[in-house]
């Protein structure tokens, strides 16, 4: 059952005015079972078969009010959904807090498949729905619908809200030419092109303490084996090899989009200095995991048509 | 990226998998006790086998839960086949199975066994009351077409419509259970007296007795002694008798010939028969009360031509010897036969061999001289017949052992060596009198009748079953129509037209009942009393708007809420403090201490919440202002 106006805020609060319920087509199957138990119940006269179908029907009301209950009372609000590629399974982040225990929640986003049921008990709770975008940029994740068949399956309780918290989708990476600001594109097939990259391991030039957003790849293992402590390799990146990214000439602007974001995340791996220019957009060199994610928001949010 | 696919099988399914197929072997052991000649049988197998067979190949959700229904479904079909005690054990934990199942299916990852268990217990006692007050007010419809004897025809062990005693070389000592009878007022009658009919065969071609056919057991005179129809009311004083007859494959039920039927299911035939009209291949039900009535019209219905029917020169002896009585009034010729017998030396054996086909009667009579019932009662009847009184032979039980189980009230039970046959001599003034010339012989040599016997072990077990047995009859199987009727104006007297706000207001009362109690049940705070108490203290803060940040832990939450709310922080420190020594202190935690605890916590949540409350009161902006999370 997917119908009802979609709720809007920040705050998704469920109680008797945004949820809905409906028996499933199991429910109507149910009716019936009960039909035919009553059937064979007076025509047998038979009191087993009429006490099952009682108890039935029995069930079927009380199952009504049972999976009401199941979302009734529960809130939900947006986390803070990271950031993920066109194309990929996203994950969106939401906080449930139930006031009691809450049954076979399923939860899906936009046209996806709803995941498994889960139960959850009284408090807070942050599950991440998975969803996909096809188009880069912020994106809202689409209609969530939150629905839920327990206790027996016979009705089918939902609600559906448009969390309003977008979430960053950046170009998929793809690897292939990518251009330098300063220079004409790279021949395509030029994958790992030797300018951009500050040198294999050991032409390190200097040593300073491991932070964690150095990555393990300038992490110097041979001195921690050494038991001389984690130390990150500095690499001799003189200003003028520093690499500014650019878009290939000659390809489509959303795969020249993929093939940075590949670059970028290769370079970051590395642990290079690298820097973007993008239409009018332009960022300066620099390394570390802000640097690789205000290039990936740059390539998310690039204008479709580039000055 | 491709997404993954979903494994078809759902790993969270596997409990109720387990559950589905328990409840499908326990269908499957139900199925064993039918009747394949009933058409009901072969849905209930039918079912049984599409259940089985969905199950084996489910693996989607809504498929899974058309198998729980399925079951269910079966489980009460077998319900209208098998309404026996044990069968309705058995179906009754297949429904529970089939249930937990279902609820199994929609609970996700998580619950474990004995959680379901919980949960289905829940629901289903929850569900029970609604059941309870539908069953038992809302008013029942009649069967939409007769059944008619579905089950005609099919052997069972025990009587038969054709008596030839010549024929049967020996008795089978079959003690298999024949029917059970429990009186309202204990112990009814001495043994002499326990002559319960059930068939009266009155053709006789010579050599053996047969029965009417059934179609004319209902013949032309039937008019007067038909009962059917309304059945009288029982009034307060009467004895009632319940009755368990054992399928037997004949219409008609015993009975002692005297007693009234209570159910509309219930006839008694002008040759004095009680014809159930429940299924002869199954167990039947019924209850007689013991006051009299128009129970005993039959003796009053007189003779037909047949009654009288001797094929001439069958049995040649014999009829010389009944030609020399015709001269004398009725009651003499009896009292001269009695006296022929008593002066001939006649012995009872089980196992007297056959007789000849051709004069049979003579043979026995005259120079055999042993037998059982069958033979006596055969060849006194034709006797009687030859000497121009119509007489005709009943076969039925006599005796039977009068049961005290440990609990409840006794029962008489009757087997099927407890079988038994005597005659029926028409004499004009009294109406059919009863003569047992077994009796004659057997009560003056001794044996032939079995008198109470004790039994040891099984059979003592099986007799303490089958009171539970007879418990069961007698409030479930018992409560039908007119006993729901009965009820509904015990409990409306004039009033009847009620009857729909009683069934509708007693519903709702179930259901309101059990949505409040599941709702109070739900949010019950889980853990041990003082884990509740500090849940109910959070739940009251909560309910003011203070509420734990994501990954807060409670000496955290409540140390930044003190700092916020100093009025708050003796309380809370007075909650927090003996709770956290107490879980998280050394030493083990015993449940004295931590009922305690849980006392001394609820007296400072209290407090908490007086607090609270004052706090509520004053002017809303500065009670909105230092809220932590506002």
């Amino acid at each position: 059952m997917n119908f009802g106006p979609a709720q809007q805020g920040e705050i998704l609060s469920l109680g008797m005015r945004n949820l809905y319920i409906v028996p499933t087509r199991f429910g109507l199957l149910w009716l019936a079972g009960i039909g035919l138990l009553l059937v064979v119940a007076i025509q047998l006269e038979s009191n087993g078969p009429l006490l099952l179908s009682y108890l039935m029907l029995g069930l079927f009301l009380l199952a009504l009010h049972l999976t009401h209950f199941n979302l009734q009372g529960v809130e939900v609000r947006c986390g803070q959904p990271a950031m993920g590629f066109v194309g990929d399974t996203l994950t969106y982040p939401l906080r449930l807090r139930c006031r009691a225990r809450c049954e076979g929640l399923r939860l899906r986003l936009g046209k996806g498949d709803p995941d498994a049921a889960r139960s959850l008990s009284p408090g807070e709770h942050l599950l991440s729905v998975p969803w996909q975008s096809q188009e880069r940029g912020r994106r809202r994740p689409g209609r969530l619908r939150l629905l839920t068949t327990a206790p027996l399956g016979l009705f089918v309780c939902w609600s559906r809200w448009d969390p309003p918290v977008q979430q960053l989708v950046v170009p998929y990476p793809r690897r292939g030419p990518v251009g330098r600001a300063d220079a004409p594109g790279l021949p395509e097939g030029d994958q790992d092109s030797p300018q951009l990259s500050p040198g294999d391991g050991d032409l390190w030039h200097d040593l300073q303490p491991h932070r964690p957003e150095d990555g393990a790849g300038r992490l110097a293992w041979k001195l921690l084996a050494q038991g001389r402590g984690a130390h990150a390799k500095r690499f001799a990146a003189p200003l003028a090899e520093v690499p500014l990214l650019a878009p290939a000439t000659g390809v489509p602007l959303e795969l020249a989009l993929q093939h940075l974001c590949a670059a970028i995340l290769r370079l970051h791996g590395e642990g290079a200095s690298y820097g973007l220019v993008l239409g009018g957009t332009t960022i300066s060199p620099g390394q570390g995991v802000q640097q690789r994610d205000r290039c990936l928001e740059a390539l998310a949010l690039c204008p479709l048509q580039m000055r | 990226m491709k997404r993954k696919r979903a494994p078809r099988r759902d790993p969270t399914t596997a409990h109720a998998g387990r559950l589905q197929w328990l409840a499908q072997a326990l269908l499957i052991v139900g199925l064993l006790g039918l009747q394949p000649a009933l058409m009901l049988s072969w849905l209930a197998i039918g079912l049984t086998v599409l259940a089985g067979l969905k199950l084996l190949e489910a693996k989607q959700l809504g498929e899974r839960r058309l198998v729980g229904l399925l079951q269910m479904v079966c489980a009460g079909v077998l319900g209208a086949l098998q309404p026996d005690l044990a069968p309705s054990l058995l179906q009754g934990l297949a429904v529970c199975l089939a249930l937990a199942g279902l609820l199994a299916l929609e609970a996700g990852q998580g619950p474990d066994w004995r959680m379901l268990l919980r949960r289905s217990l829940q629901v289903l006692t929850a569900a029970l009351p609604m059941a309870l007050a539908l069953f038992v007010l809302a008013p029942r419809l009649a069967p939409f077409t007769p059944m008619g004897h579905l089950g005609a025809g099919i052997a069972t062990i025990g009587l038969s419509d054709t008596l030839a005693p010549g024929t049967i070389a020996s008795l089978a000592g079959n003690s298999s259970p024949a029917a059970r009878v429990s009186f309202g007022g204990g112990e009814p009658r001495a043994i002499r007296e326990r002559y319960w009919r059930v068939l009266v065969h009155d053709r006789f071609d010579g050599q053996g007795w047969q029965s009417s056919p059934v179609s004319l057991r209902a013949r032309t005179k039937a008019g007067d002694g038909d009962t059917a129809g309304e059945p009288p009311r029982p009034t307060q004083a009467t004895e009632q008798q319940l009755w368990t007859a054992e399928a037997s494959g004949l219409p008609p039920v015993p009975w002692d010939g005297r007693s009234q039927p209570l159910s509309a299911d219930l006839r008694i035939t002008p040759l004095g028969e009680l014809v159930h009209r429940g299924r002869p291949s199954q167990r039947r039900l019924y209850a007689l009360s013991s006051d009299g009535g128009p129970g005993e019209d039959w003796r009053r219905a007189p003779p037909d031509p047949w009654d009288l029917q001797l094929p001439a020169g069958a049995n040649p002896r014999l009829e010389a010897l009944a030609s020399d009585w015709r001269s004398m009034p009725p009651p003499k010729r009896l009292a001269a036969a009695q006296a022929w017998f008593r002066s001939q030396p006649f012995r009872y054996s089980r196992s007297p061999g056959t007789l000849p086909s051709l004069s049979p009667l003579d043979a026995f009579l005259f120079e055999r001289q042993e037998g059982f019932c069958g033979h006596y009662a055969s060849a006194f009847s034709a006797l009687m017949r030859a000497a121009g009184m119509p007489a005709r032979v009943v076969s039925g039980y006599r005796g039977g052992d009068w049961v005290q189980p440990l609990g409840g009230p006794g029962y008489l039970d009757l087997r099927q060596n407890d079988a038994h046959a005597w005659s029926e001599v028409w004499i004009k003034a009294e109406g059919w009198i009863q003569v047992d010339p077994t009796t004659w012989i057997a009560s003056s040599r001794g044996g032939g009748l079995r008198a109470g016997t004790r039994v040891g072990g099984i059979g003592w077990l099986e007799r303490q079953w089958w009171a539970l047995d007879i418990a069961w009859s007698r409030w479930w199987l018992g409560f039908d129509r007119q006993g729901q009727e009965a009820l509904l104006q015990r409990l409306l007297g004039e009033h009847r037209n009620l009857v729909g706000i009683l069934v509708i207001s007693a519903v709702g009362l179930g259901l309101a009942g059990a949505v409040g109690v599941l709702g109070w049940l739900r949010r019950r705070p889980g853990g041990d009393p003082p884990r509740r108490e500090i849940e109910r203290c959070l739940a009251a803060l909560a309910r003011r708007g203070f509420v734990p940040e994501a990954g807060d832990t409670l000496p955290r939450f409540t140390a930044r809420l003190a700092t916020s709310h100093p009025s708050l922080a003796t309380r809370l420190e007075a909650l927090i403090t003996p709770y956290q020594h107490w879980r998280y202190g050394p030493g083990p935690r015993r449940p004295q201490e931590a009922r305690n605890l849980a006392g001394q916590l609820r007296l400072q949540r209290r407090e908490l919440e007086r607090t609270l409350r004052r706090e509520a009161q004053r002017p809303h902006g500065e009670a909105r202002r230092d809220r932590p999370n506002a």
